[in-house]
């Protein structure tokens, strides 16, 4: 009865106390809940399921340390747990310098390499002041790591992951405007659904043309019995077949089709496809996959989604009747880059666009201005410096051009300056109507000092090496980037080669131009996310151009003509430099990286303004950035200063 | 055994079960001369019906643990007390717990013997020390009969001992976060005002650890001197 009775109660006291116990359990949860809330505002953490982050709050420890206390150290072993600053800064301490290598602040973990190595950390890491930091034992970071797929991809690939959920947002973006998912990185063979209109070299003229009329495309290839293309045939042929009135139908079309068509593989992607098409003035790309047709790409393809297409503005612009035509395709460029942008093509592929269309706009004023002026009867080339130089053009752009001619002597240098000169005034003058503003520091082909023939160009880049004045300083890193857009490009070569090997032996030039390159330093502060400048009433704000791409492009020029490379885009150097193994791999994929983010933010930041009817500025608040792309700027910039340091180590400044 | 049928006969909610739990209490330490850091504390907030500290009563307890020198989120108290006859008080505007919260909470005797398990024999830690001290005194020996004894230290002392360059007067709990710019969620819930002490307390154990107050003991002299101090003037 007893026993009974006790039973009973047992019964009820546990089912009271099972229901006690999950109440208990949901109180609990309200601190737990407030952790949870501050990690959901970080990246990997907001990506993560909620059960498995709160299975990470309830393993962690809060810690706090005070300004100095050494959090981790390498003599402390294998690294025993995962850190997330709750608050405050840490930063790493490498023990051969007192430099600060890094600094990790609210949101941020640590230390993963030194986890998931399981050895010792190689830097220390201090607090930088007051901070708080939830510590999570190995076993916990171990279990979530296999739980957890954002968490594992973030730990094992660190910021990079970040940057691809940055390009991510920008698609997301795209496809949010523009509903449907479309990217210049897709692959060409997804791409050409259709199989290809094809026929024989022996197809009778009406013939092909009945079947492009039948399936309804704008072309068809010439293929031999293997399949091979051999020739392509498309309505802007038969506009000129029926213009030229031979009319004759009945013939082959071997005799009127483009022979040996221009071909892509089917894992080649858009982009270069969009750049082929562009640069070859052609519609129509074939896919060739073991010198089989598998497919054919068209322009309309490529853009059946926008209305500006880049092929169409590329042959616009080298048959543009006036310069005035030119002047109206400029906004269509404009409009171009905002729709490129939001399919998400990157900041590398844009440049690349921009400088190409600025090319064919400079080449057609040049075309122009000789048809209306009358052939100069002298042999020239248009030279481009600077950014245009390096194909690094944005939308705003100012003009940095020069002429170069050969000559016998002075004498008939002088003669030639002459002839050319009126010829090159009117040229910027034209340009600047097109959108190329004047250069305020007269760095144009209209200038007699820069209308000049290979000699005098010679010794004049010979002096900027051999004296190193800061105007030669800054004139070698304007003009060593010097590129030929229009004419024979071979004078322009021997031009470089000479800067090369000048550059190459002058160890003093060397070591100004590093002097030179450290001049602007990247905005990160020891002490705070950013050093940020005030003007007047202005918000605080940093440059994007001089403060953050400026010491990657000064930096790649210096190795690169130190180490004889001959291409001038940046990012072209940084992968040489890796390949001469004069940077490491790993730092010069990293640089490649931040430079990359660095140029788009900045981008981003040339569209918004023109959208809100904005003066076009560098310049860029952080705060108004969000959490992810902030974080991979101060990261960027931390990139920019490792350059730096590593030609200060080089060059011992 | 005649005392146990004393306190059955005055306690007559008390099951046979609850009986036990309460008879295995482990007894409070006293501050010992040990290292500071292995020193396990447990930081407790308490909610109330008012201020009051005869009538009101306790209705929630809130109480993180350091030990090792950290917060363990593995540790963390959290408990809603059933008032049947809690009349709605201005106070619910402070605490937020309506009544249809405390009506869901706990057995206030379950709940009660929760905590001081979960406390064990580990010192206390609140801010304003006294009233939660009173307060959970009372609650204690009315639900269970029991005796509190242990130590209580007040982290609102502590902070301008070890921080005399605050130059905080009468300083509340925000006063502090403020100074220290912590980063708590939300106040005046047990659980959230239990953490951010605690948050505050690691700054000032941080502290202590520099001007050389290696003990709980030592801390718990350093206290009481200053605090005579402080009275002095006044004498």
């Amino acid at each position: 009865m007893q026993d009974d009775n006790d039973n009973k109660n047992a019964v009820l006291v546990m089912s009271k106390a099972d229901a006690f116990a999950e109440a208990g359990k949901t109180a609990v949860l309200q601190n737990i809940h407030g952790t949870l809330q501050f990690l959901q505002r970080f990246p990997p953490f907001n990506q993560m399921e909620n059960a498995h982050l709160a299975f990470l709050v309830e393993q962690c420890q809060l810690r706090f340390y005070g300004p100095g206390d050494s959090i981790l150290k390498p003599s402390g072993g294998p690294v025993e747990h995962f850190y997330i600053v709750k608050q405050g800064r840490v930063v790493g301490e490498r023990p051969e310098s007192a430099q600060n290598t890094f600094e990790i602040t609210t949101g941020e973990c640590f230390p993963l390499a030194a986890l998931l190595g399981e050895r010792a950390t190689r830097t220390e890491h201090k607090a930088a002041e007051d901070t708080f930091c939830l510590q999570l034992n190995k076993p916990a970071f171990i279990k979530l790591f296999a739980l957890s797929s954002p968490f594992r991809d973030f730990a094992l690939r660190g910021v990079s992951s970040l940057l691809d959920q940055v390009n991510q947002q920008v698609q997301q973006k795209a496809v949010e405007t523009l509903g449907t998912q479309y990217s210049l990185n897709t692959r060409l063979g997804e791409l050409a659904m259709r199989h290809p209109v094809m026929c024989n070299p022996d197809t009778p003229l009406r013939e092909a043309v009945t079947l492009m009329h039948e399936q309804q495309v704008g072309s068809i290839v010439i293929v031999d019995e293997h399949k091979a293309p051999l020739g392509i045939f498309t309505l802007r042929d038969l506009r000129q077949v029926v213009a030229d009135g031979t009319g004759d139908f009945s013939q082959a079309i071997e005799g009127h089709m483009t022979q040996a068509p221009f071909s892509l593989t089917p894992d080649h992607s858009a982009f270069d496809a969009a750049i082929a098409m562009t640069e070859r003035h052609i519609a129509h790309v074939c896919l060739v996959k073991d010198q089989r047709l598998c497919g054919v790409v068209s322009e309309r393809d490529l853009f059946s989604l926008q209305r500006v297409d880049l092929v169409h503005l590329a042959r616009t612009i080298r048959n543009a009747p006036r310069v005035e035509n030119l002047v109206a395709i400029r906004g269509e460029i404009g409009q171009l880059v905002e729709r490129m942008l939001a399919h998400g093509a990157s900041s590398t592929q844009i440049t690349h666009i921009i400088t190409l269309l600025n090319d064919h706009t400079v080449c057609r004023v040049i075309e122009l201005t000789l048809a209306e002026k009358g052939d100069p009867g002298v042999p020239f080339s248009w030279l481009c410096f600077g950014s245009e130089g390096r194909r690094e053009q944005t939308l705003y752009t100012d003009q940095d051009n020069g002429i170069l001619f050969e000559a016998k002597d002075a004498a008939q240098a002088a003669e030639i300056r002459i002839r050319l000169l009126p010829l090159a005034q009117q040229i910027n003058q034209s340009l600047a109507l097109c959108g190329f503003s004047l250069c305020k520091g007269n760095i144009m082909a209209g200038n007699p000092e820069l209308c000049l023939s290979r000699a005098e160009w010679a010794r004049r880049f010979a002096a900027f090496i051999r004296e190193a004045t800061p105007e030669n300083l800054l004139g070698s890193s304007i003009y060593f980037d010097l590129r030929v857009v229009w004419g024979d490009e071979q004078g322009c070569e021997q031009l470089r080669q000479g800067i090369l090997d000048q550059v190459e032996d002058n160890r003093l030039f060397q070591r100004m131009l590093a002097e030179n390159a450290l001049r602007q330093r990247p905005p990160v502060g020891r002490f705070r996310d950013f050093v940020l400048t005030r003007k007047g009433s202005e918000k605080a704000t940093l440059d994007l151009k001089v403060q953050g791409l400026t010491p990657f492009v000064d930096g790649a020029r210096l190795l690169a003509l130190a180490n004889g490379i001959h291409v001038n885009n940046t990012l072209e150097r940084l992968r040489q430099l890796v390949v001469k193994e004069v940077i490491e791999p790993l730092d010069g994929a990293a640089y490649e990286e931040a430079y990359h983010f660095i140029q788009q933010t900045r981008m981003q930041q040339h569209q918004l303004q023109t959208r809100e009817n904005q003066p076009y500025s560098n310049r860029v608040d952080p705060d108004s950035l969000n959490h992810l792309d902030r974080r991979i700027l101060r990261e960027s910039l931390r990139q920019a200063q490792r350059l730096q340091s590593s030609l200060t180590l080089r060059y011992q400044l | 055994m005649s005392l146990f049928g004393w306190l059955r006969a005055a306690k007559p909610g008390l099951g046979a079960a609850q009986q036990r739990r309460l008879e295995q209490l482990p007894k409070p330490a006293a501050l010992g001369e040990g290292s500071l850091r292995n020193q396990r504390w447990v930081v407790v907030d308490l909610e109330t019906s008012g201020l009051n500290l005869n009538r009101d009563q306790v209705l929630s307890i809130g109480a993180v643990v350091i030990e090792d020198g950290a917060v363990d989120f593995s540790q963390l108290f959290e408990r809603t007390l059933h008032r049947a006859e809690t009349k709605l008080s201005p106070s619910v505007l402070i605490h937020g717990l309506g009544p249809s919260a405390i009506a869901a909470g706990s057995d206030p005797v379950e709940a009660l013997l929760d905590f001081m398990e979960f406390v064990g024999d580990s010192p206390l830690l609140a801010f304003h020390a006294p009233f939660d001290q009173h307060m959970l005194c009372r609650a204690l020996k009315d639900s269970l009969g029991y005796r509190l004894a242990h130590s209580f230290l007040d982290v609102a002392d502590i902070a301008p001992l070890l921080c005399p360059e605050a130059h905080i007067r009468e300083a509340g709990l925000d006063d502090w976060i403020n100074h220290f710019n912590l980063q708590v969620g939300e106040r005046h819930h047990a659980s959230a005002d239990a953490l951010a002490t605690a948050e505050l307390m690691l700054i000032l154990l941080s502290r202590a650890r520099q001007q050389h107050i290696d003990s709980p003991q030592a801390l718990q002299e350093r206290l009481s001197q200053w605090k005579r101090r402080k009275q002095a003037p006044s004498f």
